[in-house]
């Protein structure tokens, strides 16, 4: 039996720890949540283009020489090869150069796709793809603040999540199993709210332990340099960072010219030599040098792995594989145990199902943090007595409009934005630039409305704009199809039509919590900061009706 | 048992944010020094690191209201730090000498 004094404690940590990351969290998880699904919400957003198929793969070979010909730059800093026809993958090979810059700017890189001409010359375009799901995973990783100041502050509430955590699952321990299978829904709303912010938490307990010591990890990287730098290694840090990047690293080039093989002859090598690994695309680095090299990336079935650096090192003149220290199966213990870690932030394992179970594991999160912030409310909450009007405190009124705008600010704001990748394309002329404004203006907007019109309007406006916004997603893909005049584009791929239907499913939610909150800002009791009616205005119709709260 | 344990806010939070920090850094360097292999280990141990730094750090901070008072939060973690840092510092003056 734990002390009552430590429960009354660490109850307070889990309140004040909770309230000040949950905006932050919610974000972090709701934008997360759709990061899980960055491949195909990349491809719903990319124009039409040549494509992967313009070029067999029989061809690439010829194709690869042209462009280390005639881009000398791109040999260097590595052609990649695509293999999937996914529509984001503009034509069969793709790199990146680096921008005329200009001193004091950052320093910014040119992409640029090639294909073959039909009389079998080289096409070479300089085009900037879609960047779309990296910025919804900007927002993610720095819930929209700029990363020199994002990062450190994720990290400092990755932090404070983690100490949540703790508090949270030492409060509820002695009524845990009179508790956990106990939803109350009835009169007493605090009771069902308490009920299921606590079955949420618990069963997702192992995944927000996970996500809570990663994200301090990642956060915090150049922090964590530091401090190492000073109290463990004594200015000798280089040496390991030289030896961890080993099995990334490329061969120097040697200068002289060799033969290099061709990317079908590759990839059945690889087949040979690694059968487990899927390769996700090649990367050519010192094409037509005698050390040249081929960085193979992928998901090596049965693996937790980080599918985007991982994978093995191919000789691009033989084939055989030079470096396979990155390969999940063939790591040692500690890299083993590091990958698993970084693999479990990011779902890379076991395909499709996990994609999905950490879609719905991340919005439960950012359900969870919506409703702590619902249970500070109405625990503060001023019961009304004998019918006498009672006003709800500032503070209540205040988080409960932050609440609301903070979090469907979020919502909304992403569904804009994925929806402008359409609408603005070719219309504009820097894209990725137009997504952040319109995340920043549909964000700050609804914040500022949701303290302009308190908690429960806002809410239940805030709930239309976001089925709306959210709406709009598979409307333009419907009207791109029916009207080929507006430019746009209805890729058919099951991923791309993946995203429509979900965010159509999205929408019927939002849609359906916008009308229950209607209800409750109508029917609920009037002594609370979810109802529009005046305060005791009307307690003849109001506390007979037992309508649960459902404020989002 | 004598009485409650003291909330003691401030002075408890600090204990589990620096000295939860420096139990993080000093542990996980000790395993870098001394776990199998030690630090010439070729691989990934190094990619570990910070995940380890960031499960102590989490679980000092968060444990570290069950302390009796601010004071003993302070003392005991101090103490821990100090002799967790003395074998590191030893560590490496003995590996990188």
């Amino acid at each position: 039996m734990i002390r009552s004094d430590i429960l009354r404690l660490y109850k307070t940590v889990h309140t004040w720890t909770g309230i000040s990351c949950g905006f932050a969290l919610f974000i972090a998880f709701y934008a997360g949540a759709l990061t899980m699904f960055k491949e195909p919400v990349a491809r719903w957003a990319s124009p039409p283009a040549v494509g992967v198929a313009a070029v067999p793969l029989d061809d690439a070979l010829r194709l690869l020489e042209l462009v280390a010909a005639a881009h000398p730059q791109a040999r260097e800093e590595g052609i990649k090869l695509h293999l999937r026809g996914h529509e984001n993958e503009p034509a069969r090979v793709t790199w990146e150069e680096d921008a005329p810059h200009q001193p004091g700017q950052p320093h910014d890189h040119v992409h640029w796709w090639a294909t073959l001409k039909p009389d079998g010359t080289l096409l070479a375009q300089p085009e900037e793809p879609s960047e779309l799901a990296d910025f919804i995973n900007e927002i993610h990783m720095s819930v929209g603040i700029p990363q020199a100041a994002g990062l450190p502050l994720m990290g400092l509430v990755s932090l404070l999540y983690g100490v949540a955590l703790i508090a949270g699952v030492i409060v509820l321990l002695p009524t845990l199993v009179k508790d956990f299978f106990a939803l109350r829904v009835g009169k007493n709303l605090k009771r069902m709210w308490l009920d299921a912010h606590n079955v949420v938490g618990i069963t997702a307990l192992p995944f927000h332990l996970v996500m809570a010591i990663t994200a301090i990890a990642l956060c915090w990287k150049g922090e964590l340099w530091s401090a190492q730098e000073v109290v463990i290694f004594g200015a000798r840090q280089e040496i390991l960072m030289d030896r961890d990047n080993g099995p990334f690293e490329v061969p120097k080039p040697i200068g002289e010219a060799a033969a290099m093989m061709a990317p079908a002859q590759l990839l059945q090598r690889l087949e040979e030599q690694v059968p487990d690994l899927q390769p996700s695309f090649l990367v050519f680095k010192n094409f037509g040098d005698s050390a040249a090299a081929v960085r193979v990336p992928g998901a090596e079935r049965g693996h937790v792995g980080d599918t985007h650096l991982g994978g093995v090192m191919l000789s691009a003149v033989t084939g055989e594989v030079i470096k396979d220290g990155a390969l999940p199966s063939r790591q040692d213990p500690d890299r083993r145990a590091a990958e698993t870690l970084y693999g479990l932030h990011t779902g890379q394992y076991e395909g499709l199902t996990i994609k999905w179970a950490y879609f719905f594991l991340g919005l439960a999160g950012a359900w969870l943090f919506y409703t702590g912030n619902l249970l500070w409310i109405e625990t503060r909450r001023k019961k009304a007595r004998d019918g006498t009007a009672v006003a709800q405190s500032r503070s209540a009124r205040l988080l409960g409009s932050a609440t609301v705008g903070v979090c469907l600010g979020c919502v909304a704001g992403l569904s804009l934005t994925i929806v402008a990748a359409k609408w603005l394309h070719g219309r504009v002329v820097d894209l990725n630039h137009w997504h952040a404004v319109v995340y920043y203006v549909v964000f700050l907007a609804s914040v500022a409305w949701a303290f302009a019109f308190g908690a429960a309007r806002a809410a239940v406006h805030l709930l239309c704009l976001s089925a709306a916004a959210t709406m709009a997603i598979p409307l333009t893909t419907l009207m791109a199809l029916l009207f080929p005049a507006l430019g746009m584009w209805a890729h058919d791929s099951a991923a791309t039509i993946g995203v429509d239907v979900v965010a159509f499913i999205g929408a019927l939610c939002f849609a359906w919590m916008a009308a229950a909150t209607l209800r409750r800002t109508r029917n609920g009791p009037a002594d609370s900061v979810w109802s529009i009616r005046r305060p005791g205005k009307a307690a003849t119709t109001s506390d007979s009706i037992p309508v649960p709260a459902e404020p989002a | 048992m004598a009485g409650d344990i003291r909330p003691d806010w401030w002075s408890k939070t600090s204990a589990g944010a620096i000295l939860g920090l420096g139990l993080a850094l000093s542990l996980t360097g000790l395993y870098a020094y001394l776990a199998p292999g030690g630090i010439d280990a070729p691989g990934g141990r190094y990619s570990l690191m910070r995940f380890l730094e960031a499960f102590v750090w989490i679980a000092v901070f968060g444990f570290c209201f069950l302390f009796r008072s601010g004071r003993a939060a302070w003392v005991w973690l101090g103490a821990a730090n100090l002799i967790a840092f003395a074998a590191l510092f030893a560590c490496r003056f003995h590996f990188f000498a």
